[in-house]
């Protein structure tokens, strides 16, 4: 039952970053659910570890939230350049992307 | 040397020197050296072929064929690329090497004064040609006959229009390309019903008659062949080319125009005559077409005032009789025509190129009186001039019996040769009035200004008048060796015999000699230039060259029109679809790109879930 | 039955503070929620026998990444950016693909059959350190160099360029 149980509440955890990361319109809201997201994946490699009673989930899941801390680092420097340069972080806004 | 290497020698030589002057562009430019070694060329090939006849004559050995397989296919080849040796190929052999020496040797005076770059490409394409005639004298199947045969094409092409900052010459060669283009389709569209029907390109008894077995295949392959023939030797209508190659340098003409290269259309049917003679319709088309066109090229050959294209039309009226004579059967007499005529019209040309080498102009009314200051090439002229009319006892006069006789023998069987008979029977004299004329007027007579100053053409000039002289005198009385070297049994020959049409032949012929002296060189019958006179406004109307143009340009014009349409709509049309589809898909894909990230992060999510659902449903369905 | 029941209820927890998240108007709040449901997941570990990766969940995320969060909301704060609302059409485009991958996932997860686990026991700090200067020691290796160009890539982009 734990398995299960964990995984479905990891699923429910990355379906509502996904929405956030939809919704959301400031910068910073969208990285949130992201780590909402990362969040999720990391629990279900800690509940595969401990299905399988293996080390190397927890390996994996440390290596998980180094990557997770590198894009927030990253991540939070784009936004305050950003917001440096158009005083505003608002994503849909930000549709340069086009060109 | 064996038979197979002469032949090769013969050949090949001339090929070595043209691609060495190709190669090598300092010494084609130096002029003087590129015309020794074409020279050399052309005297090497000639030695070999006067070898190879000798060997022929005395050793009369079965014909050789040395192939090697070209084009292979799976098994055997599709063609082989060779030599063949017989009595026919080794004589015609010696008349194109003999020619194309004396004419070369006349190049290096005639073309003396030309820069030394254009003198050096002269006799390039001269080895060129000379290979390529050789070649397809040599061809042991049509393919490769069909090749040696555009190449002359092409040396005649870069010949004509060898003074191409003429623009009339350049317009000419351009002419005589695309008429003898329009003529060779024909030959090409032969060869493959031919080798359609039969797998071979050869002449062979199986391939006639596997050929006869196909039905139509080989009435139709025989007249395709015929159009290609018509436009190499210019027969009617396909003569307009001819006239207007005269453009190019004098010896060309008498090389290419009058001795080999339009008599390369006789060869082929000489050469391919199983083919053709075992169809009667394609002999009959060669009775008319032939006949016709030795009197009408005849006429038109009157009223000229040109003396390059007095002979130009001659020629034209030869072939006729050569095509004319093949039509009935009578190889031989065909044949030896060719042989006799390839003699004193290239002499004949010669002379003219000689003539017009003093006096500086075409014109007939700018000679006059030459034969005194020029006693060589008077005689020359002259003695050309009474073969062709066909004088006894020189060498038209065999030939040219021998060609009425056939067609005389051929009448008693097929009533339509009558016409060919009485047309040829008529030219004979035509042909005499209208060589009499030209020679009287640019011979005898008094003196124009462009002629009071001419002179004797130096060594070069004359020494080739003089070796061609020979044979275009004596070449008949070989009648009888060249028939056994070709292989036809039972040709009687005397040197003086007559025969009823040769009789009426010969008067004929001494008749329109002594009008065209009568009226010439003594101002009388003055009535005769009424009777020429509609001819000549008709051949000055160019009424022939006038309908090819119509026929030829509104053909083309319509048939372009077509295929432009096509292109235009349908070709572009399919491009342009492809492009502005392209550009549309991109404009109506091009929204999806919003630049926004919530969208894409969306369009992640959506393929997230898709993934999701697909190894969903392989878990349910595996 | 107890860690059932235990990872039921910090579950429901660590939900609710996800909708907090994504829902909630302020994104102080949300910063807020997001640091409650991280130590959520910490106790989730705990549960799942990872004291050590429950540890460095707290120091990591609470300590680091949530402070880095504030900062970063602090720094780029301006009282309009909740006031513009999104279009429905827009929200609920997300709704549904959000709700139609939880339901993907879900299925997936419960029509699977997982069969009996393993007995579970405890992983040492021991065990987690010899694997990772073990056999993950070129993975190792490679993290703490690209910890390293994150470090000097946050710089030089968040580098003011002018004098």
């Amino acid at each position: 039952m734990t398995l299960p149980l964990t995984l479905s509440v990891a699923a429910i955890l990355f379906a509502l970053g996904v929405f956030g990361a939809l919704t959301r319109r400031n910068a910073i809201g969208v990285l949130m659910s992201i780590e909402l997201m990362a969040n999720a994946v990391n629990i279900n490699l800690v509940a595969f570890a401990h299905y399988t009673n293996g080390v190397a989930g927890q390996t994996f899941a440390l290596f998980a939230m180094a990557l997770t801390v590198v894009e927030v680092a990253v991540a939070l420097a784009i936004v305050v350049l950003l917001y440096r340069t158009r005083r505003d972080i608002q994503i849909d806004l930000a549709s340069e992307m086009q060109r | 040397m064996n038979a197979v290497q002469l032949a090769l020698v013969a050949v090949l030589l001339p090929v070595a020197v043209a691609l060495f002057l190709l190669v090598a562009a300092p010494v084609r430019r130096a002029g003087w050296p590129a015309a020794a070694l074409s020279l050399a060329g052309a005297i090497g090939s000639l030695i070999a072929s006067v070898w190879l006849l000798w060997r022929q004559t005395v050793l009369p050995e079965q014909a050789l064929l040395e192939e090697v397989r070209w084009l292979p296919e799976a098994g055997s080849s599709a063609a082989t690329i060779g030599v063949l040796v017989d009595g026919v190929s080794a004589s015609m052999l010696v008349v194109v090497a003999l020619v194309a020496t004396c004419v070369q040797v006349f190049s290096v005076g005639y073309m003396a004064h030309e820069p030394k770059r254009d003198f050096g490409r002269y006799f390039t394409w001269h080895s060129l040609f000379l290979f390529s005639m050789q070649g397809l004298v040599l061809a042991p199947n049509l393919l490769q006959l069909f090749v040696c045969w555009e190449l002359v094409g092409l040396c005649s092409y870069l010949l004509i229009g060898f003074y191409w900052q003429k623009g009339s010459a350049g317009k000419a060669a351009v002419k005589a390309f695309w008429v003898t283009k329009l003529a060779d389709t024909g030959l090409l569209l032969g060869l493959i019903v031919q080798y359609a029907a039969t797998g071979s390109f050869g002449w062979g008894p199986e391939t006639v008659s596997t050929l006869q077995a196909a039905g139509a295949a080989l009435p139709a392959v025989g007249l395709l062949y015929f159009l290609a023939v018509m436009g190499k030797s210019a027969q009617f209508p396909l003569h307009v080319w001819l006239p207007d190659a005269m453009e190019g340098p004098t010896p060309v003409s008498a090389l290419l125009h009058a001795a080999t290269m339009v008599a390369a259309g006789v060869y082929l049917i000489v050469r391919a005559y199983p083919i053709f003679a075992a169809s009667e319709a394609v002999m009959t088309a060669f009775g008319v077409v032939g006949g016709f066109t030795a009197v009408f090229a005849a006429c038109v050959a009157v009223v000229q005032t040109d003396i390059k294209k007095v002979l130009a039309y001659s020629t034209c009226s030869q072939l006729g009789y050569m095509v004319a004579a093949l039509g009935t059967g009578s190889f031989m007499a065909g044949y030896l025509h060719l042989t006799t005529h390839a003699f004193f019209k290239a002499l004949l040309f010669l002379a003219a190129g000689s003539a017009i080498h003093a006096v500086h102009s075409n014109e007939l009314k700018d000679m006059g009186g030459l034969a005194r200051r020029m006693p060589v090439t008077g005689a020359a002229f002259v003695i050309g001039c009474l073969a062709l009319a066909g004088v006894p006892l020189l060498s038209g006069f065999y030939s040219k019996d021998m060609v009425l006789e056939s067609l005389l023998h051929a009448a008693q069987e097929h009533p339509v040769f009558w016409f060919p008979l009485v047309t040829c029977t008529v030219s004979a004299g035509i042909t005499a009035y209208y060589m009499g004329k030209a020679a009287v007027l640019a011979f005898f007579g008094r003196a124009s200004s462009h002629a009071e100053h001419a002179h004797e053409s130096g060594p070069s000039m004359a020494l080739p008048l003089i070796v061609l002289a020979l044979p275009a005198v004596g070449a008949g009385w070989m009648t009888g060796v060249m028939a056994n070297l070709w292989g036809v049994p039972d040709v009687h020959f005397a040197v003086v015999h007559f025969t009823p049409i040769g009789i009426v032949a010969t008067t004929l012929a001494l008749g329109g000699l002594a009008v065209a002296w009568i009226k010439h060189a003594q101002g009388g019958l003055g009535g005769l230039d009424a009777a020429f006179a509609p001819l000549g406004a008709l051949a000055r109307s160019g009424i022939v060259d006038r309908a090819w143009d119509t026929a030829w340009r509104r053909g083309v014009l319509v048939a372009s029109a077509g295929l432009a349409w096509f292109d235009r709509y349908v070709v572009d049309g399919l491009m342009n679809f492809t492009g502005v589809g392209f550009l549309e898909a991109g404009t109506v894909v091009r929204r999806m790109q919003t630049g926004r990230a919530s969208d894409y992060l969306w369009a992640i999510s959506l393929g997230i879930l898709l993934l999701a659902v697909y190894s969903q449903a392989r878990m349910w369905v595996g | 039955m107890i860690g059932t029941i235990a990872l039921s209820a910090l579950g429901a927890l660590m939900i609710a503070c996800g909708i907090a998240v994504v829902r909630a108007r302020d994104l102080v709040h949300a910063v807020f929620w997001l640091a409650a449901m991280l130590i959520a997941t910490a106790g989730l570990f705990v549960v799942l026998e990872a004291p050590f990766l429950a540890g460095i969940q707290i120091v990591l995320y609470t300590g680091g990444v949530i402070t880095l969060m504030l900062f970063g909301v602090m720094l780029t704060h301006r009282d309009l950016d909740a006031a513009i609302p999104n279009p429905v059409a827009h929200e609920l485009r997300a709704g549904i693909t959000a709700a139609a991958l939880a339901g993907a996932l879900l299925l997936g997860i419960w029509s699977t059959d997982w069969g009996a686990a393993k007995p579970a026991a405890t992983v040492s700090v021991a065990q987690i350190g010899a694997h990772l200067l073990g056999p993950q020691l070129l993975a190792f290796e490679l993290l703490s160099v690209l910890l390293l160009i994150a470090m000097i890539g946050a710089i030089a982009l968040a580098r003011r360029t002018d004098p």
